[in-house]
């Protein structure tokens, strides 16, 4: 029955061809054009904005509005109140990530086996909404509070550690254990023939994962919302501030919005070498 | 560079792989453990390595004994089946592993790797990864990687046995060669017999329920096997297996295939063995190249009428199978001369070639008395 | 019933920079009821060729004939052909049964029908008594007999086998090979194996066809591409152990013509038919052929003297591997021999087994 199908005639495949660039076109344009209009809206007056009738062309190009939305200086710590927490919660979530992840793959039964693997990854898997309060309580009865980085840092590993540790997991089952044997023995200890040859092996895989949590962390607003505020500020939170009176200043927003998106992008555009070397498993074989 | 000895050993995960397992090598002897695949032989070189550790018995190395020593501690080399090479490191990186590991000084490194790729003839491909070589360059890589360790014992996991047939001789021929590999003990596994009896100083034949069947130099396993496992793992084609009664007729022994008309006199060399045995039911075992097709009867051998059912002509001998008196037999002939299926040949079969088994135990009789 | 014939055929894969020649001019007639061989290294084009004799793949140019009728523009199904493939791609959740009724029950066979068909093949396959067990309990020689059997099942003209036994271990291998022969023998269709271990080619086949370079090189039965193989390619890639080359000089004196073996002392002397080719085209220098099982410790008139590197026992027989100055050949003993390293030895050989190649060209001069 493939057969059938790889002798047909190339005419076939030419329609066949031409519907898909008419797919991929429409998913485009429903995907661009918000992002068209958000950076269109991130250019224009105040008073644009609020048209009945919306332009899709600034008619009075705006670009101080980037320089605008600084104005407030904490809108700018709140970048960094965001970087601090995604990079550090990242990095937890690898380190510990890794270390369940490996046990799970190399020693299944001394580590509780698949079923533990499956419950740890189930975790991430119920509504975040349905623990906000209990966690809040919790936190708050710890000696630095909700209010802090660390709140959030710990509170965002209930998240990224289940899904750093399931995907670490399946990259070290990956990578051939046979090869870490030969480096026993060359004659490295475990710990230098993880660094030497495992590590390399999952690099990119582990690469993928830190983008996925630190992506996670970084665009988190739920927990956010309610956790910090005053002593420290996530961006999130900081996006629906933008406000004067009872009127939204949607070209500050969406230029704040702008903003937040540069970090994330460029680090995708960075690392998509190795994000798509990872997230195609089976990569290391060969 | 040391004795290696292996003592009563087990392994077993849910059934016993490795059952009270004994074995020595001697410094610069090449030991072969053959069996089929899946038998345990891989996971004895790991009990030797120390990859697994042994629920009970003893690895001894130099006089040591190593059974609890982690592998990073052992100084054993071993090349595995799969080749385990590091995918992210160039042919140069990977050799030079074991070296780094032990922190040799850089230039010295080198030099080795550099010797060492000489020898194995892939010196031009040091900056290759092994994802761009062929089978056999890789097999040359990972055997570059254990001769430049420089170790105690030597551990090869079916070095050759994935490769092609032109470079399965090349470096079978290289085995013979290497110096390195001659002055330590070495353990090497193979489901091939042929690889077995090319190689090894001595042979462990490796059956079913994870002992060693028997130990011995290659010709006395060929020649003289203990039983008729050892018997049919050896040779291609498989040994002719043959049940048979003893029989007397005016005083000469005689042997009757159970299945058929086929009738064997008893050589004189054979014929004390078989009286002292005393048993009317015997295994009889004969190898394909004591039976070959003639065109009349000559001296000595005893001449069969039998009808061919197949014949192959394969690369340096041709196989026939022909039915001799409700018996199939199997024969080894010129590949030149060819035979149609259906022909009826006269077959001459040597008698004094003949292995004889317990009909019950499968053991030579040869060990009974 | 059918005859097949190849015309012509090549196959071009991409275009510009990415063009691949894969299948060059490739003539090939197979007899009905014949089995065949195509036999070659991995990229030489036989899987190609197989393809396209499938309709698998298009025909660049050239065309295919069964029975004198063109099918080069037909679609698979419409040719009759059926396919083992190395991989037995049964179906797990059905019986053995119920995996070789399957190709019928999909063209509509009524059920007593497909009942006695399945008997009859696993009586041929001697399966019968696995016909009520699933795929994942049998062993790899049996998943290997139901997957011919379900391709055989539906009667096909052609029957291509495709590298079925690359990945059975050799004690199975060898049970593979007699039964496939003795299936050829009592179905009498034209089989089609292509693979590329030349020890399965030459036992199974009436005919071997060898491929390299998306050329075919020499069709023949086994004792003509041992004996008189067209080109050193063929000589090389056909025998086991592989066959000694030399580089050497043709010596032609008034009385006799020798071939003086460079880097050594060794001369060979070639048959008078080569001898008198060899005359009459006057190279100064050729690539000379002789196979180790030509070679032995013989009282034979002419011989190759050379000390003793390797003496291999190998059960059977034992392989000597010797040297003469840097030149280093194998040659084939009686498994008695009890030669050590560094002995003396003379290599009688038949100067009818010296094979001469023209270096440029290297075709066979004869």
């Amino acid at each position: 029955m493939i057969a059938a199908a790889a002798g047909r005639p190339k005419d076939a495949w030419r329609h066949v061809r031409l519907l898909f660039l008419a797919f991929l076109a429409l998913w485009i344009l429903f995907t661009v054009f918000p992002l068209y209009f958000m950076t269109i809206t991130a250019f224009k007056t105040a008073a644009e904005t609020n048209l009945t009738v919306p332009t899709f062309w600034p008619g009075d190009w705006q670009p101080r509005n980037f320089v605008g939305v600084f104005a407030e200086k904490t809108n700018f710590s709140a970048l960094v109140d965001s970087f601090i927490i995604a990079t550090a919660n990242t990095a937890l979530a690898l380190f510990l990530g890794s270390l369940a992840g490996y046990a799970f793959a190399r020693f299944p039964r001394q580590a509780g086996g698949e079923n533990l693997a499956f419950w740890i990854l189930s975790n991430r898997m119920f509504p975040p909404v349905a623990i906000l309060v209990p966690m809040f309580f919790l936190f708050d009865s710890t000696p630095w509070g909700t209010d802090s980085h660390l709140s959030l840092i710990l509170l965002y590993l209930v998240f990224n550690l289940p899904l750093a540790t399931w995907l670490m997991m399946v990259f070290f089952r990956d990578a051939p254990v046979e090869i870490e044997e030969a480096a026993y023995l060359d004659g490295w200890t475990p710990l230098r023939a993880f660094a030497k040859v495992t590590l390399p092996l999952v690099l990119p895989g582990m690469i993928s994962v830190a983008m996925l949590c630190w992506i996670f962390a970084w665009n988190e607003y739920l927990f956010a919302n309610l956790f910090v505020g005053s002593a420290v500020r996530t961006y999130t939170i900081v996006i629906p501030t933008f406000t004067h009176g009872s009127q939204t200043l949607w070209n500050l927003q969406m230029a704040f919005s702008l903003i937040a998106m540069v970090p994330p992008v460029t680090l995708f555009i960075l690392l998509r070498r190795y994000m798509v070397r990872g997230l195609s498993l089976g990569v290391v074989k060969g | 560079m040391a004795r290696l000895e292996v003592d009563e050993i087990c392994k077993g995960w849910d059934f016993p792989v490795i059952d009270e397992l004994s074995f020595s090598v001697d410094e610069g002897e090449f030991f072969v453990i053959v069996g089929a695949s899946g038998i345990g032989k891989t996971t004895l070189l790991r009990l030797i390595s120390g990859l697994e550790t042994p629920d009970a018995g003893r690895v001894i190395i130099g006089g040591a004994d190593q059974t609890k020593l982690p592998p990073y501690k052992r100084r054993i080399a071993m090349t595995f089946e799969s080749y385990a090479l590091y995918p992210h490191l160039s042919v140069h990186e990977n050799i030079a592993s074991p070296l780094r590991a032990r922190k040799v000084p850089a230039k010295e490194r080198d030099r080795r790797v550099k010797e060492v790729a000489r020898l194995l003839k892939i010196d031009h491909l040091l900056n290759r990864r092994p994802g761009e070589v062929s089978g056999g360059q890789k097999q040359r890589t990972a055997l570059g990687r254990t001769l430049v360790a420089d170790p105690e014992i030597f551990l090869l996991d079916e070095p050759i046995s994935h490769l092609d047939a032109k470079i399965r001789h090349e470096l079978r021929t290289q085995f013979h060669t290497l110096e390195d590999l001659r002055k330590v003990a070495t353990v090497y596994v193979t489901h091939d017999y042929s690889e077995a009896l090319s190689l090894g100083d001595r042979i462990g034949v490796m059956g079913a329920g994870g002992k060693l069947e028997q130990v011995g130099a290659p010709r006395d396993l060929f020649e003289r096997p203990a039983n008729l496992t050892v018997a049919e793992h050896l040779g291609q084609p498989t040994i002719n297996v043959i049940g048979a009664r003893l029989q007397s007729e005016d005083g000469t022994l005689f042997l009757r295939a159970d299945s058929g008309e086929l009738k064997f006199p008893v050589g004189k060399s054979n014929r004390a063995l078989l009286e002292r045995h005393g048993k009317e039911k015997i295994t009889v075992g004969l190898r394909p190249q004591f039976i070959k097709p003639i065109e009349e009867a000559e001296d000595g051998a005893e001449p069969l009428t039998a009808e061919i059912d197949v014949f192959e002509p394969l690369g340096a001998t041709g196989i026939m199978i022909a039915n001799a008196g409700g018996v199939r037999l199997t024969a080894l002939t010129n590949p030149e001369k060819h035979f149609e299926p259906g022909q009826t040949v006269t077959l001459a079969v040597d008698v004094d070639r003949f292995h004889f088994f317990d009909a019950d135990s499968g053991v030579n009789l040869d060990r009974l008395n | 019933m059918s005859q097949v014939s190849l015309r012509e055929v090549n196959k071009i894969y991409g275009e510009g920079a990415g063009r691949v020649h894969a299948v060059q001019d490739l003539n090939l007639e197979i007899g009905d009821g014949e089995f065949v061989a195509l036999l070659g290294p991995s990229g030489c084009g036989k899987t190609s060729t197989l393809r396209m004799i499938v309709g698998l793949e298009t025909i660049t140019s050239g065309d295919i004939f069964f029975d004198g009728r063109n099918i080069s523009r037909l679609e698979p199904q419409d040719r009759n052909v059926a396919m083992a493939f190395e991989t037995y791609a049964l179906y797990p959740n059905f019986t053995v049964e119920e995996n070789l009724a399957f190709p019928l029950e999909v063209r509509g066979v009524v059920e007593a029908t497909r009942r006695s068909k399945v008997r009859e093949i696993a009586e041929i396959l001697r399966i019968s008594d696995i016909l009520g067990s699933h795929p994942s309990e049998l062993s790899g020689g049996q998943q290997q007999r139901v997957s011919l059997g379900r391709a055989l099942i539906r009667e096909p003209s052609v029957f291509i086998l495709d590298e079925v036994m690359s990945h059975l271990d050799a004690h199975l291998k060898f049970r593979m090979l007699f039964d496939l022969k003795r299936l050829h023998r009592e179905l009498k269709r034209t089989m089609v194996y292509v693979t590329h271990d030349q020890v399965e080619a030459l036992a199974l086949a009436d005919r071997v066809a060898v491929m390299s370079n998306a050329r075919m090189q020499q069709v023949g039965d086994r004792n003509t591409l041992y004996n008189r193989p067209a080109n050193v390619f063929v000589a090389d890639f056909i025998g086991e152990p592989p066959t000694n080359f030399f580089r050497a000089r043709v010596v032609a004196d008034d009385s006799r013509l020798t071939l003086a073996v460079e880097d050594s002392d060794l001369v060979l002397v070639p048959d008078e038919g080569t001898a008198a080719a060899l005359k009459r085209s006057e190279p100064k220098s050729v690539i000379a052929g002789i196979r180790p099982q030509n070679l032995n410790l013989s009282d034979k008139p002419v011989a190759l003297n050379a000390r003793v590197a390797i003496n291999e026992y190998l059960g059977e027989r034992s392989m000597l591997t010797v040297y003469n100055g840097s030149i280093r050949f194998r040659a084939l003993a009686p498994p008695e021999t009890r030669i050590s390293r560094g002995e003396a030895v003379r290599l009688g050989y038949d100067p009818a087994n010296v094979m001469v190649f023209d270096p440029e060209t290297e075709l066979l001069i004869s």
